[in-house]
């Protein structure tokens, strides 16, 4: 009985959290390891989620990248590398921003196209409007 | 699916102000290129001849090719030929080869004789590139 009350009290606070926790994470998230981590990795996972982006969306952005730029197979890019660090002028870096146009099939505003910078910074702009696209479509 | 892009044929606004705006309106006019590739393959039937990314290099090859130019009045100008141009290619005013000949293949047709050309002399390979060397 004791148990049962503390888990369920535990569950009614992150429960925005917790929805979020499972879109991004993408596993099923069970009753019970949510209680269980909440007091642990509440603060870690809330870092996480500010700035989500799937792994393969990254490396989708980062071969685009490497395509545009010509650069050999073996260049690490990391999320965080720049575009002017790895030899991207202007035009390259709106060409790039076009061919991700292409790839995930958005539609990039000027505004937001201005603040993009890092290779991690482009795969949160995709993630965003990716998202924003299937809740236009269904309404 | 996005909406597809359609090119709005405003008229000829005024001369830019400064370089930054100039840069603005370069920056605008390759995106307005590059969301209209889609029409531009479907309409030559370009599918199996060359991927976007290959007509997007040769766009920006072009704009590169003016990218030290420092006025604004003469970026306007070559800016507006460009918008001409693509104008011109999404009205279907041109044909198939043309496209092909001037954006897939290379410099021009002219340029990608081959093996004729090799034995020529530095003036004639600098008579067919311009007028003025």
């Amino acid at each position: 009985m004791a148990s049962l009350s503390t888990t369920s009290l535990s569950f009614k606070a992150p429960s925005i959290q917790s929805t979020r926790i499972s879109q991004v994470l993408r596993k099923p998230s069970s009753f019970q390891s949510i209680a269980f981590g909440r007091f642990q990795s509440s603060r870690s996972l809330r870092l996480q989620i500010s700035c989500a982006a799937k792994p393969e969306t990254v490396q989708k952005v980062s071969d685009i990248v490497k395509e545009q730029l010509a650069l050999s197979a073996d260049t690490a890019l990391t999320a965080e590398s720049k575009f002017s660090a790895l030899g991207a002028d202007s035009l390259d870096t709106v060409e790039i921003v076009m061919a991700l146009e292409e790839k995930f099939n958005i539609s990039v505003e000027e505004s937001d196209a201005q603040n993009i910078t890092t290779i991690q910074e482009a795969a949160d702009l995709i993630e965003d409007l990716v998202q924003k696209k299937p809740a236009t479509e269904a309404s | 699916m996005s909406a597809p892009f359609t090119l709005r044929k405003i008229g000829v606004p005024p001369n830019s102000a400064n370089l930054t705006e100039a840069r603005r309106r370069v920056f605008d006019f390759f995106r307005a290129a590059c969301r209209s590739l889609p029409t531009v393959m479907d309409i030559y039937n370009l599918q199996d001849v060359v991927a976007p990314s290959q007509l997007r290099f040769a766009i920006s090859a072009q704009i590169r090719n003016n990218a030290h130019i420092t006025d604004p009045k003469v970026i306007d100008l070559l800016l507006f030929k460009g918008m001409e141009e693509l104008t011109d290619i999404v009205d279907h005013a041109k044909q198939r080869h043309h496209i092909i000949g001037q954006y897939v293949v290379g410099e021009g047709l002219v340029q990608n004789t081959g093996s004729k050309d090799q034995g020529k002399s530095d003036f004639l390979k600098n008579f067919y590139t311009s007028n003025y060397f």
